[in-house]
């Protein structure tokens, strides 16, 4: 065989072994790029690539100037991993130092306001984590991230604060630890508050940075929108002092407080003590938590006597020269029932004036017995009782107010004056605004709007109007109401120096098993100025200790419509109001 | 596969030229450098963009350190005990002037310490109030504040007010 075949023959087994190894290679190739290429693929990326999930934030809640009254916070947990607890070296002044366990703990336990020994308890240990405090500031944890331990970490949530605390807290409500919205507005106008969560996926380095050239994909943020309410924050704080202060010296069980601006129906303040504090509602009863503004019904008493005379007014049953006789007990023609007035007096001769100037049930049952039930029943409706209002605030109360069928013949007659019905203060509120407003009665306004982030308008409120009595009627009914203030026993005491003042006092008995108990709720619902109204205010006060009359429920009104007329810039009343008979003769005061 | 003999003629010049192949491995050295650098400035600006991410993190907690301080300072309850405090007291009483008829409403009435409805001092819960006023006599002297009120019995009825001239209260 010749040199050139043997050449040849070895270069054939080369390349057959090198084809072989190709091939066997060529297989892994297409194996690893074809057959298992996405699998590998999807393994890879796995493993660079992170998703993180950015936290939208929940919305702010603001008063309507503006002033915040919920927003969202960042809290931090502070945490250690005790099994890599151990001296730390530093660099202090540009020596090395070693700062022992101790140290640190020592200077930890300052900063989170825990004690040495139970902090040096929670660093021992094996395990990877150990908490050692739970929902800190920003600035704790600016201090212990300045401290530099690299074996304690955080992590960092959202938290909701309140800045002004219970101010408008029963309303604004609140949310749980966990961020879920629990109640008042916090509750009910979520879907304008939450916020939609963004994401963001990278492909990460080593060193969990994001890969320049990788792709990353990232759905933004929705912030939640920030819902203004109607509600004046300053004058709200001042009717819940007023308020509190009115508790504390009542011993009573609660007070509640609505100031309603009369040309829009806003509610500029919805206050009550006790109050609940959002940031830390635990510290609250349970039955202190809600808004029992819109969820408290109580029998009113006398102050549905001013609805019940516009309603006379309205019907054209009487007008404000015709009296009646009011004796201070007047038995009835069924069951041996009767109707008495609250003091002993000779038989009076009152006009409606005189029937509020003295509170007088007979007087009002003698003026409205004869006004058909069905007819009054309507009245009433349109006035807003028996009924939720278009706030459809959480847990609000309709009320009790029975259809006129159901009225039996002692129904039919104390109705007049207060009793067989219930209702709550914001109700009693708006009706004392239709009457304030020329009979129109507008739907109340809590909330003014929600706005986006962009600041568009995401939701407004629809605001519907009633007219319940005439222009006329509401405004007579208003000249007889200025009596109570100006003439009546306790209502004088509700006078505004410079203002003129239209209101009427209310001394409900609450109910006790069958029949009326010695506790009360005492109420004083009032507007000002009469001659042009701009406000109105009521007060409840429930179950105050050893008070059977209204003349506590006039001081609170006083203070916050006085706050009210001066905080919002309304010039003193420079008219006088009109002579009306008022006194017990049925004739016009000697003083008026 | 088969082998060929060839001249060496032959073979010198079937030679790869070295020209060529400079500028071959030169051409890839170039893109391998400016792929390298392009991945440099990348890199950096990650490392830059992680760096401003931090800062940014950073300059929001601070604003939010701040902004709570700024809100318990102006909340209510710390206003209502800084004015109890500094022995002020509300007065009820509104005297308004009416700029355009040169009219004053209401009757000037002096604010009465004692015996008004409202309790001066704070009522009102509120457990996020951290930082609040201090009118300490020692804070005051620190702040070298003049501390001393003169009051006035009269006032000079030299005031005389043009229609128009006043500028309308920014509040309400």
């Amino acid at each position: 065989m010749g040199t050139h075949a043997k050449l040849n023959r070895r270069l054939g087994a080369f390349a057959l072994v090198l084809f072989l190894m190709v091939g066997v290679l060529s297989v892994r190739l297409v194996d690893f790029q074809v057959v298992k290429a996405d699998e590998i693929q999807e393994k890879s990326l796995k493993s660079r690539s992170q998703t993180e999930t950015l936290q939208a934030l929940r919305g702010d809640i603001l008063d309507s100037s503006g002033q915040v009254l919920a927003k969202t916070v960042f809290r931090y947990d502070i945490n250690a991993a005790p099994k890599n607890v151990g001296p730390v070296f530093q660099n202090i002044d540009g020596v090395r130092t070693e700062r022992s366990v101790e140290e640190i703990a020592m200077e930890l336990s300052q900063v989170l306001g825990i004690e040495f020994g139970e902090l040096i308890l929670r660093l021992e240990g094996d395990s990877e984590y150990s908490s050692l405090a739970k929902k800190v500031k920003a600035e704790t944890y600016n201090a212990i991230k300045d401290m530099g331990i690299p074996w304690i970490f955080s992590d960092q949530f959202e938290d909701r604060l309140y800045p002004m605390g219970a101010v408008a807290g029963n309303v604004i409500g609140f949310v749980g630890s966990d961020g879920t919205p629990l109640a008042g507005l916090e509750r009910q106008y979520n879907t304008c508050l939450a916020g939609v969560d963004g994401q963001q996926s990278f492909e990460r380095s080593a060193e969990g940075l994001p890969i320049p050239t990788s792709n990353q994909t990232t759905q933004p943020t929705q912030n939640g929108g920030a819902l203004n309410l109607t509600i004046d924050a300053n004058l709200q704080f001042f009717a819940q002092q007023v308020l509190a202060d009115t508790v504390n010296e009542l011993s009573a069980e609660w007070a509640s407080a609505i100031v309603i601006e009369v040309e829009t129906g806003k509610i500029l303040a919805a206050a009550e003590a006790p109050s609940v504090d959002p940031n830390d509602p635990a510290a609250s009863d349970a039955e202190d938590r809600g808004a029992r503004i819109f969820q408290a019904a109580f029998e009113p008493g006398s102050i549905m006597k001013a609805l019940t005379a516009s309603v006379v007014l309205d019907t054209g049953t009487a007008n404000e020269y015709t009296t009646v006789t009011a004796p201070d007990r007047m038995n009835l023609d069924f069951g041996g029932e009767y109707i008495k007035d609250s003091f002993d007096h000779e038989d009076y001769t009152l006009s409606l004036a005189g029937v509020l100037r003295y509170s007088s049930n007979t007087g009002m049952t003698n003026f409205a017995s004869g006004i058909d039930r069905n007819i009054r029943y309507d009245y009433l409706k349109k006035y807003g009782f028996g009924s939720v209002s278009t706030l459809r605030f959480e847990g609000e109360s309709s009320g009790i107010l029975h259809p006129a069928s159901q009225w039996d013949e002692m129904t039919n007659l104390v109705t007049t004056f207060g009793q067989g019905v219930s209702v709550t203060s914001l109700q009693m509120g708006y009706a004392y605004q239709a009457i304030a407003n020329g009979g129109v009665r507008l739907d109340p306004r809590l909330v003014e709007n929600c706005l986006g982030e962009d600041g568009g308008v995401i939701y407004t409120p629809e605001q519907g109007s009633t007219r319940v009595v005439s222009e006329a009627s509401a405004n007579l009914n208003l000249e007889l109401m200025e009596k109570v203030v100006e003439f009546g026993g306790v209502g004088k005491t509700a006078a505004i120096p410079g203002y003129r003042v239209a209101g009427k006092t209310g001394t409900a008995q609450l109910k006790d098993g069958s029949g009326y108990g010695s506790e009360y709720a005492i109420s004083f619902y009032g507007v000002a100025p009469a001659e042009n109204p701009k406000f109105v205010v009521g007060v409840t006060i429930y179950r105050p200790e050893g008070v059977s009359n209204s003349a506590k429920a006039t001081p609170p009104f006083k203070a916050i419509m006085q706050q009210a007329l001066k905080h919002y810039r309304i010039p003193p009343s420079t008219t006088q109001s009109r002579s009306i008979p008022s006194d017990k003769f049925g004739k016009v005061d000697v003083n008026d | 596969m088969s082998v060929f003999m060839v001249t060496e003629k032959d073979a010198k010049r079937l030679r790869p030229s070295l020209t060529s192949g400079l500028i071959f491995v030169l051409g890839i050295v170039m893109v391998l450098v400016g792929q390298l650098a392009l991945n440099m400035v990348l890199t950096h600006d990650a490392y830059e963009l992680r760096a401003l991410k931090i800062e940014k993190r950073e300059l929001a907690t601070e604003v939010q350190i701040i902004q709570e301080e700024v809100s318990s300072l102006s909340s209510p309850q710390n206003l209502a005990d800084a004015a109890n405090q500094l022995g002020m007291v509300a007065n009820p009483a509104s005297v308004l002037i009416d700029i355009e008829s040169d009219k004053i409403f209401g009757e000037p009435t002096p604010a009465k310490a004692e015996g008004g409805q409202v309790a001066a001092a704070n009522m009102i819960a509120n457990s996020a109030l951290g930082t609040v006023s201090d009118f300490s006599i020692a804070t005051v002297a620190s702040g070298e504040l003049e501390v001393s009120v003169e009051s006035i019995d009269s006032v000079d009825s030299g005031l005389v007010l043009r229609s128009g001239l006043i500028p309308a209260s920014p509040t309400r």
